[in-house]
Protein backbone atom coordinates (compact mmCIF):
# COMPACT_ATOMS: atom_id res chain seq x y z
CA UNK A 1 0.00 0.00 0.00
CA UNK A 2 2.79 2.38 0.97
CA UNK A 3 4.59 1.57 -2.27
CA UNK A 4 1.50 2.27 -4.34
CA UNK A 5 1.04 5.66 -2.68
CA UNK A 6 4.70 6.43 -3.26
CA UNK A 7 4.50 5.47 -6.93
CA UNK A 8 1.32 7.51 -7.40
CA UNK A 9 3.04 10.52 -5.83
CA UNK A 10 6.09 10.17 -8.09
CA UNK A 11 3.80 9.83 -11.12
CA UNK A 12 1.91 12.94 -10.10
CA UNK A 13 5.08 14.93 -9.51
CA UNK A 14 6.51 13.89 -12.89
CA UNK A 15 3.28 14.55 -14.76
CA UNK A 16 3.03 18.17 -13.59
CA UNK A 17 6.26 19.48 -15.09
CA UNK A 18 5.83 17.33 -18.23
CA UNK A 19 3.59 19.91 -19.89
CA UNK A 20 5.94 22.75 -19.00
CA UNK A 21 8.86 20.68 -20.32
CA UNK A 22 7.07 20.31 -23.63
CA UNK A 23 6.61 24.06 -23.81
CA UNK A 24 10.24 24.62 -22.99
CA UNK A 25 11.36 22.21 -25.71
CA UNK A 26 9.11 23.95 -28.21
CA UNK A 27 10.61 27.32 -27.32
CA UNK A 28 14.14 25.93 -27.59
CA UNK A 29 13.32 24.50 -30.99
CA UNK A 30 12.00 27.86 -32.18
CA UNK A 31 15.10 29.66 -30.88
CA UNK A 32 17.43 27.16 -32.55
CA UNK A 33 15.67 27.38 -35.91
CA UNK A 34 15.62 31.18 -35.80
CA UNK A 35 19.36 31.19 -35.01
CA UNK A 36 20.05 28.85 -37.94
CA UNK A 37 17.89 30.96 -40.28
CA UNK A 38 19.74 34.07 -39.16
CA UNK A 39 23.12 32.50 -39.93
CA UNK A 40 21.97 31.35 -43.39
CA UNK A 41 20.34 34.68 -44.20
CA UNK A 42 23.41 36.65 -43.24
CA UNK A 43 25.43 34.54 -45.71
CA UNK A 44 22.93 34.85 -48.51
CA UNK A 45 22.37 38.56 -47.91
CA UNK A 46 18.74 38.05 -47.13
CA UNK A 47 18.91 40.04 -43.90
CA UNK A 48 16.09 42.48 -44.53
CA UNK A 49 13.64 39.71 -45.15
CA UNK A 50 14.79 37.91 -42.00
CA UNK A 51 14.28 41.04 -39.91
CA UNK A 52 10.80 41.38 -41.22
CA UNK A 53 10.12 37.74 -40.37
CA UNK A 54 11.51 37.99 -36.87
CA UNK A 55 9.56 41.14 -36.11
CA UNK A 56 6.38 39.44 -37.26
CA UNK A 57 7.12 36.39 -35.09
CA UNK A 58 7.86 38.63 -32.12
CA UNK A 59 4.59 40.43 -32.49
CA UNK A 60 2.76 37.11 -32.73
CA UNK A 61 4.44 35.84 -29.57
CA UNK A 62 3.51 39.09 -27.80
CA UNK A 63 -0.08 38.70 -28.83
CA UNK A 64 -0.21 35.15 -27.38
CA UNK A 65 1.29 36.19 -24.04
CA UNK A 66 -0.93 39.27 -24.11
CA UNK A 67 -3.91 37.08 -23.27
CA UNK A 68 -2.67 36.82 -19.72
CA UNK A 69 -2.74 40.25 -18.06
CA UNK A 70 0.45 41.43 -16.44
CA UNK A 71 0.34 43.63 -13.35
CA UNK A 72 1.74 47.03 -14.32
CA UNK A 73 1.46 48.73 -10.99
CA UNK A 74 -0.74 49.72 -8.08
CA UNK A 75 -0.32 51.77 -4.97
CA UNK A 76 0.50 48.70 -2.87
CA UNK A 77 -0.56 48.29 0.71
CA UNK A 78 -1.12 51.18 3.06
CA UNK A 79 1.26 51.40 5.96
CA UNK A 80 -1.01 50.82 8.94
CA UNK A 81 -0.15 52.46 12.22
CA UNK A 82 1.30 50.13 14.85
CA UNK A 83 -1.23 48.93 17.43
CA UNK A 84 -2.33 51.56 19.94
CA UNK A 85 -0.60 50.37 23.09
CA UNK A 86 -2.84 52.16 25.61
CA UNK A 87 -6.05 51.00 23.92
CA UNK A 88 -4.73 47.43 23.69
CA UNK A 89 -3.89 47.43 27.41
CA UNK A 90 -7.38 48.75 28.24
CA UNK A 91 -8.93 46.00 26.09
CA UNK A 92 -6.76 43.40 27.79
CA UNK A 93 -7.95 44.54 31.21
CA UNK A 94 -11.60 44.50 30.14
CA UNK A 95 -11.37 41.04 28.55
CA UNK A 96 -9.52 39.70 31.58
CA UNK A 97 -12.18 40.93 34.02
CA UNK A 98 -14.81 39.30 31.80
CA UNK A 99 -12.83 36.03 32.04
CA UNK A 100 -12.29 36.17 28.27
CA UNK A 101 -8.66 35.04 28.46
CA UNK A 102 -8.16 34.39 24.75
CA UNK A 103 -9.05 37.99 23.87
CA UNK A 104 -7.02 39.32 26.81
CA UNK A 105 -3.97 37.45 25.54
CA UNK A 106 -4.49 38.79 22.03
CA UNK A 107 -4.74 42.38 23.31
CA UNK A 108 -1.57 42.04 25.38
CA UNK A 109 0.21 40.69 22.30
CA UNK A 110 -1.00 43.71 20.30
CA UNK A 111 0.34 46.01 23.01
CA UNK A 112 3.67 44.15 22.94
CA UNK A 113 3.89 44.55 19.18
CA UNK A 114 3.11 48.25 19.43
CA UNK A 115 5.87 48.72 22.01
CA UNK A 116 8.40 46.74 19.98
CA UNK A 117 7.71 48.77 16.86
CA UNK A 118 8.08 52.03 18.81
CA UNK A 119 11.30 50.75 20.35
CA UNK A 120 12.58 49.88 16.89
CA UNK A 121 11.82 53.32 15.50
CA UNK A 122 13.49 54.97 18.50
CA UNK A 123 16.59 52.87 17.93
CA UNK A 124 16.66 53.65 14.22
CA UNK A 125 16.45 57.37 15.02
CA UNK A 126 19.43 57.07 17.37
CA UNK A 127 21.69 55.44 14.75
CA UNK A 128 24.18 57.68 12.90
CA UNK A 129 23.19 59.21 9.54
CA UNK A 130 26.42 58.17 7.86
CA UNK A 131 29.36 55.91 8.65
CA UNK A 132 32.69 55.48 6.92
CA UNK A 133 31.61 57.48 3.84
CA UNK A 134 28.34 55.57 3.52
CA UNK A 135 24.93 57.21 3.88
CA UNK A 136 21.91 55.59 5.46
CA UNK A 137 19.40 54.15 3.04
CA UNK A 138 16.13 54.71 4.88
CA UNK A 139 14.15 52.86 2.21
CA UNK A 140 15.61 49.67 3.61
CA UNK A 141 14.90 50.46 7.29
CA UNK A 142 13.03 47.59 8.85
CA UNK A 143 11.37 47.06 12.20
CA UNK A 144 9.98 43.56 12.44
CA UNK A 145 8.00 42.41 15.41
CA UNK A 146 6.25 39.09 15.62
CA UNK A 147 3.70 38.16 18.21
CA UNK A 148 6.07 35.68 19.82
CA UNK A 149 7.71 38.05 22.26
CA UNK A 150 11.30 39.28 22.23
CA UNK A 151 12.63 36.38 20.25
CA UNK A 152 11.84 37.62 16.82
CA UNK A 153 12.18 41.34 17.07
CA UNK A 154 14.56 42.65 14.46
CA UNK A 155 15.65 46.16 13.58
CA UNK A 156 17.61 46.67 10.39
CA UNK A 157 19.37 49.63 8.80
CA UNK A 158 21.43 49.65 5.62
CA UNK A 159 24.32 52.03 4.85
CA UNK A 160 25.65 52.24 1.32
CA UNK A 161 28.08 54.33 -0.74
CA UNK A 162 25.69 53.90 -3.72
CA UNK A 163 28.34 51.79 -5.47
CA UNK A 164 29.29 48.39 -4.16
CA UNK A 165 30.21 49.04 -0.54
CA UNK A 166 27.42 48.28 1.89
CA UNK A 167 26.93 47.70 5.59
CA UNK A 168 23.78 46.20 7.07
CA UNK A 169 23.29 46.53 10.81
CA UNK A 170 20.75 44.27 12.48
CA UNK A 171 19.73 44.69 16.10
CA UNK A 172 17.66 42.14 17.94
CA UNK A 173 17.54 38.48 18.61
CA UNK A 174 19.12 37.18 15.45
CA UNK A 175 18.36 33.48 15.30
CA UNK A 176 20.62 33.01 12.30
CA UNK A 177 23.75 33.90 14.21
CA UNK A 178 22.95 32.84 17.75
CA UNK A 179 24.19 29.31 17.03
CA UNK A 180 27.51 30.61 15.76
CA UNK A 181 27.93 32.94 18.73
CA UNK A 182 27.17 30.22 21.25
CA UNK A 183 29.45 27.74 19.51
CA UNK A 184 32.24 30.27 19.49
CA UNK A 185 32.04 31.48 23.06
CA UNK A 186 31.38 27.93 24.19
CA UNK A 187 34.55 26.44 22.75
CA UNK A 188 36.72 29.16 21.30
CA UNK A 189 39.82 27.05 20.82
CA UNK A 190 38.10 24.77 18.32
CA UNK A 191 37.54 27.60 15.92
CA UNK A 192 40.74 29.57 16.40
CA UNK A 193 43.29 26.92 15.58
CA UNK A 194 42.16 25.96 12.14
CA UNK A 195 45.35 26.41 10.17
CA UNK A 196 47.06 29.52 8.84
CA UNK A 197 44.04 31.71 8.06
CA UNK A 198 41.66 32.73 10.77
CA UNK A 199 38.17 33.08 9.41
CA UNK A 200 36.62 33.72 12.80
CA UNK A 201 38.16 35.46 15.76
CA UNK A 202 37.29 37.20 18.97
CA UNK A 203 37.51 40.99 19.26
CA UNK A 204 36.18 43.72 21.53
CA UNK A 205 33.88 46.53 20.45
CA UNK A 206 33.53 49.36 22.99
CA UNK A 207 34.43 46.94 25.75
CA UNK A 208 31.94 44.28 24.60
CA UNK A 209 33.10 40.81 23.62
CA UNK A 210 32.46 40.21 19.95
CA UNK A 211 33.35 37.89 17.12
CA UNK A 212 34.33 38.86 13.62
CA UNK A 213 34.26 36.49 10.68
CA UNK A 214 35.27 36.72 7.04
CA UNK A 215 33.80 34.82 4.17
CA UNK A 216 34.90 35.22 0.55
CA UNK A 217 31.33 35.49 -0.71
CA UNK A 218 29.68 37.32 2.20
CA UNK A 219 32.43 39.70 3.29
CA UNK A 220 32.93 40.62 6.95
CA UNK A 221 30.41 39.86 9.68
CA UNK A 222 30.82 41.35 13.14
CA UNK A 223 28.59 40.10 15.94
CA UNK A 224 28.29 41.74 19.35
CA UNK A 225 26.06 39.89 21.82
CA UNK A 226 24.22 42.48 23.92
CA UNK A 227 22.86 41.60 27.34
CA UNK A 228 21.04 38.33 27.83
CA UNK A 229 19.36 37.64 24.53
CA UNK A 230 19.99 40.30 21.91
CA UNK A 231 22.83 40.91 19.53
CA UNK A 232 24.03 43.55 17.11
CA UNK A 233 25.27 42.27 13.77
CA UNK A 234 27.14 44.22 11.10
CA UNK A 235 27.33 42.60 7.68
CA UNK A 236 29.93 44.46 5.68
CA UNK A 237 30.29 43.90 1.95
CA UNK A 238 33.35 45.12 0.01
CA UNK A 239 35.21 46.45 3.03
CA UNK A 240 38.99 46.60 2.51
CA UNK A 241 40.03 45.13 5.86
CA UNK A 242 38.86 44.40 9.38
CA UNK A 243 40.00 47.84 10.63
CA UNK A 244 37.37 49.43 8.41
CA UNK A 245 34.77 47.12 9.90
CA UNK A 246 35.84 48.01 13.44
CA UNK A 247 35.77 51.75 12.66
CA UNK A 248 32.27 51.38 11.30
CA UNK A 249 31.12 49.48 14.37
CA UNK A 250 32.64 52.07 16.68
CA UNK A 251 30.51 54.76 15.06
CA UNK A 252 27.52 53.17 16.81
CA UNK A 253 26.78 53.71 20.49
CA UNK A 254 26.34 50.18 21.82
CA UNK A 255 25.58 51.38 25.35
CA UNK A 256 22.67 53.40 24.01
CA UNK A 257 21.38 50.35 22.09
CA UNK A 258 21.60 48.29 25.28
CA UNK A 259 19.78 50.98 27.26
CA UNK A 260 16.97 51.24 24.71
CA UNK A 261 16.50 47.47 24.62
CA UNK A 262 16.52 47.34 28.42
CA UNK A 263 19.50 44.98 28.42
CA UNK A 264 22.34 45.02 30.93
CA UNK B 1 13.06 9.80 44.07
CA UNK B 2 14.77 12.51 46.09
CA UNK B 3 15.79 14.24 42.90
CA UNK B 4 12.27 13.96 41.64
CA UNK B 5 10.79 15.55 44.75
CA UNK B 6 13.36 18.37 44.60
CA UNK B 7 12.35 18.98 40.98
CA UNK B 8 8.67 19.02 41.92
CA UNK B 9 9.27 21.45 44.77
CA UNK B 10 11.30 23.74 42.51
CA UNK B 11 8.49 23.56 39.99
CA UNK B 12 5.89 24.51 42.57
CA UNK B 13 8.10 27.33 43.77
CA UNK B 14 8.41 28.59 40.20
CA UNK B 15 4.67 28.34 39.71
CA UNK B 16 3.99 30.34 42.82
CA UNK B 17 6.56 32.95 41.77
CA UNK B 18 4.98 33.15 38.30
CA UNK B 19 1.48 33.48 39.65
CA UNK B 20 1.45 37.25 39.64
CA UNK B 21 -1.44 39.53 39.42
CA UNK B 22 -2.43 40.30 35.86
CA UNK B 23 -3.95 43.66 36.70
CA UNK B 24 -0.78 44.71 38.50
CA UNK B 25 1.30 43.77 35.47
CA UNK B 26 -0.93 45.80 33.18
CA UNK B 27 -0.86 48.75 35.61
CA UNK B 28 2.96 48.55 35.71
CA UNK B 29 3.08 48.37 31.92
CA UNK B 30 0.84 51.42 31.66
CA UNK B 31 2.89 53.53 34.04
CA UNK B 32 6.19 52.48 32.40
CA UNK B 33 4.74 53.24 28.97
CA UNK B 34 3.49 56.64 30.09
CA UNK B 35 6.98 57.39 31.46
CA UNK B 36 8.52 56.39 28.12
CA UNK B 37 10.25 53.32 29.60
CA UNK B 38 9.41 51.04 26.70
CA UNK B 39 11.66 48.13 27.70
CA UNK B 40 10.11 48.04 31.18
CA UNK B 41 6.60 48.19 29.73
CA UNK B 42 7.56 45.31 27.42
CA UNK B 43 8.74 43.24 30.37
CA UNK B 44 5.54 43.86 32.35
CA UNK B 45 3.39 42.85 29.37
CA UNK B 46 5.37 39.64 28.97
CA UNK B 47 4.65 38.91 32.61
CA UNK B 48 0.97 39.59 31.96
CA UNK B 49 0.94 37.09 29.08
CA UNK B 50 2.57 34.46 31.27
CA UNK B 51 -0.06 35.15 33.92
CA UNK B 52 -2.84 34.61 31.37
CA UNK B 53 -1.19 31.39 30.17
CA UNK B 54 -1.02 30.09 33.73
CA UNK B 55 -4.69 30.89 34.38
CA UNK B 56 -5.76 29.39 31.04
CA UNK B 57 -3.71 26.28 31.77
CA UNK B 58 -5.42 25.84 35.14
CA UNK B 59 -8.84 26.34 33.52
CA UNK B 60 -7.98 23.70 30.91
CA UNK B 61 -6.95 21.27 33.65
CA UNK B 62 -10.39 21.74 35.24
CA UNK B 63 -12.00 20.71 31.93
CA UNK B 64 -9.99 17.49 31.53
CA UNK B 65 -11.81 14.29 32.60
CA UNK B 66 -10.96 12.86 36.02
CA UNK B 67 -10.49 9.35 34.59
CA UNK B 68 -9.03 7.83 31.46
CA UNK B 69 -10.87 4.54 31.07
CA UNK B 70 -10.10 2.92 34.46
CA UNK B 71 -7.05 5.06 35.16
CA UNK B 72 -7.60 7.92 37.61
CA UNK B 73 -5.89 11.28 37.12
CA UNK B 74 -2.80 11.95 39.23
CA UNK B 75 -3.41 15.44 40.54
CA UNK B 76 0.02 15.94 42.03
CA UNK B 77 1.47 15.61 38.52
CA UNK B 78 -0.75 18.33 37.06
CA UNK B 79 1.49 20.89 35.51
CA UNK B 80 1.10 24.23 33.73
CA UNK B 81 4.08 25.99 32.22
CA UNK B 82 4.02 29.42 30.63
CA UNK B 83 6.76 30.47 28.26
CA UNK B 84 7.07 33.55 26.13
CA UNK B 85 8.67 32.60 22.88
CA UNK B 86 8.84 29.52 20.78
CA UNK B 87 7.72 26.83 23.17
CA UNK B 88 4.39 28.33 24.07
CA UNK B 89 2.37 27.27 27.08
CA UNK B 90 2.03 23.64 28.11
CA UNK B 91 -0.58 21.83 30.18
CA UNK B 92 0.09 18.33 31.46
CA UNK B 93 -2.05 15.74 33.26
CA UNK B 94 -1.08 12.15 34.06
CA UNK B 95 -3.47 9.21 34.43
CA UNK B 96 -2.72 6.09 36.43
CA UNK B 97 0.31 6.07 38.76
CA UNK B 98 2.62 3.95 36.65
CA UNK B 99 0.88 3.62 33.31
CA UNK B 100 2.51 6.56 31.57
CA UNK B 101 -0.90 7.65 30.23
CA UNK B 102 -1.18 11.40 29.92
CA UNK B 103 -2.71 14.38 28.17
CA UNK B 104 -0.34 17.07 27.02
CA UNK B 105 -1.45 20.35 25.47
CA UNK B 106 0.96 22.79 23.87
CA UNK B 107 -0.59 26.10 22.88
CA UNK B 108 0.41 29.36 21.26
CA UNK B 109 3.56 27.99 19.76
CA UNK B 110 4.71 28.83 16.22
CA UNK B 111 6.64 25.56 16.20
CA UNK B 112 3.38 23.72 16.71
CA UNK B 113 1.79 25.71 13.89
CA UNK B 114 4.41 24.38 11.47
CA UNK B 115 4.20 20.89 12.98
CA UNK B 116 0.46 20.94 12.39
CA UNK B 117 0.81 21.82 8.73
CA UNK B 118 3.31 18.97 8.53
CA UNK B 119 0.81 16.62 10.17
CA UNK B 120 -1.76 17.60 7.58
CA UNK B 121 0.44 16.52 4.65
CA UNK B 122 -0.58 12.90 4.13
CA UNK B 123 2.54 11.63 2.36
CA UNK B 124 5.10 13.36 4.50
CA UNK B 125 4.17 11.55 7.63
CA UNK B 126 1.04 12.87 9.14
CA UNK B 127 -2.52 12.17 8.22
CA UNK B 128 -2.10 8.81 6.50
CA UNK B 129 -3.06 5.25 7.15
CA UNK B 130 -0.74 2.31 7.49
CA UNK B 131 -0.53 -0.69 9.78
CA UNK B 132 -0.02 1.42 12.92
CA UNK B 133 -1.44 4.85 12.06
CA UNK B 134 -4.84 6.07 11.00
CA UNK B 135 -6.79 9.28 10.76
CA UNK B 136 -9.82 9.59 12.98
CA UNK B 137 -12.31 12.35 13.69
CA UNK B 138 -12.74 13.43 17.29
CA UNK B 139 -15.73 15.76 17.71
CA UNK B 140 -15.16 16.97 14.14
CA UNK B 141 -11.43 17.54 14.54
CA UNK B 142 -9.22 15.50 12.20
CA UNK B 143 -6.72 13.65 14.37
CA UNK B 144 -3.95 11.09 14.05
CA UNK B 145 -4.16 7.82 16.03
CA UNK B 146 -1.02 5.74 16.30
CA UNK B 147 -0.60 2.34 17.94
CA UNK B 148 2.64 2.26 19.88
CA UNK B 149 3.26 -1.36 20.73
CA UNK B 150 1.98 -3.11 23.85
CA UNK B 151 2.54 -2.51 27.56
CA UNK B 152 3.97 -5.07 30.01
CA UNK B 153 0.57 -6.76 30.36
CA UNK B 154 0.27 -7.22 26.61
CA UNK B 155 -2.37 -4.50 26.25
CA UNK B 156 -1.97 -1.94 23.45
CA UNK B 157 -0.59 1.57 23.85
CA UNK B 158 -1.96 4.42 21.74
CA UNK B 159 -1.07 8.01 20.98
CA UNK B 160 -3.66 10.40 19.62
CA UNK B 161 -2.67 13.81 18.24
CA UNK B 162 -5.29 16.49 17.74
CA UNK B 163 -3.85 19.58 16.02
CA UNK B 164 -5.44 23.03 16.25
CA UNK B 165 -4.07 26.20 14.66
CA UNK B 166 -1.12 26.88 16.91
CA UNK B 167 -1.90 24.24 19.53
CA UNK B 168 -1.56 20.50 19.74
CA UNK B 169 -3.30 18.06 22.08
CA UNK B 170 -1.43 14.79 22.52
CA UNK B 171 -3.14 11.96 24.36
CA UNK B 172 -0.98 9.01 25.37
CA UNK B 173 -3.28 6.16 26.36
CA UNK B 174 -1.43 3.07 27.52
CA UNK B 175 -2.93 -0.33 28.25
CA UNK B 176 -6.34 0.09 26.64
CA UNK B 177 -8.03 -0.74 23.37
CA UNK B 178 -8.88 1.65 20.56
CA UNK B 179 -12.52 2.06 21.58
CA UNK B 180 -11.49 3.13 25.08
CA UNK B 181 -9.06 5.70 23.64
CA UNK B 182 -11.74 7.08 21.34
CA UNK B 183 -14.37 7.28 24.06
CA UNK B 184 -11.88 9.07 26.36
CA UNK B 185 -10.97 11.52 23.59
CA UNK B 186 -14.65 12.17 22.93
CA UNK B 187 -15.22 12.88 26.60
CA UNK B 188 -12.79 15.85 26.50
CA UNK B 189 -14.69 19.11 25.85
CA UNK B 190 -12.49 20.05 22.89
CA UNK B 191 -14.56 23.07 21.80
CA UNK B 192 -14.28 24.64 25.26
CA UNK B 193 -10.53 23.96 25.39
CA UNK B 194 -10.11 25.36 21.86
CA UNK B 195 -11.96 28.54 22.87
CA UNK B 196 -9.60 28.96 25.84
CA UNK B 197 -6.26 28.24 24.19
CA UNK B 198 -6.66 29.77 20.75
Amino acid sequence: MKKIIFLLAIGFILSVPATSNAQLLKKLKEKASSAVNKAIDSKTGNETQENANSSSSESSSQSTSGNRPVNKGGVGLKNTAPPDVNAAMEDANKSFTANNYSDARYSVQQALMGIEIQLGHELLKSLPANVDGMDKDTTQDKVVSTQWGWNNMTIQRVYSDKKDKQCTITIGNNMLYSGLVNAYFGNAYAVESNGKDQNVKQVKVQGNKAIISYDESKGYTLIVPVGQSSMVVWECINFANEDEVMNTANAFNIDNIKKTLGEK
Amino acid sequence: MKKYSIFISILFFTLSVNAQDFSKDIADAKSSYAAGKLADAHFSLEQAIQEIDMIVGKEVLKLLPAKMNDQASVEKDDQVTANVGFVGATVHRSYGDTTGSQVEIISNSPLIASLNSFLNMPLVGGMMRNSTTKVVKIQGYKSRLEKQGDNDNGKPNYQLQIPFKSALITITANGMDENAVMSFANSIPLDKIAALIQ
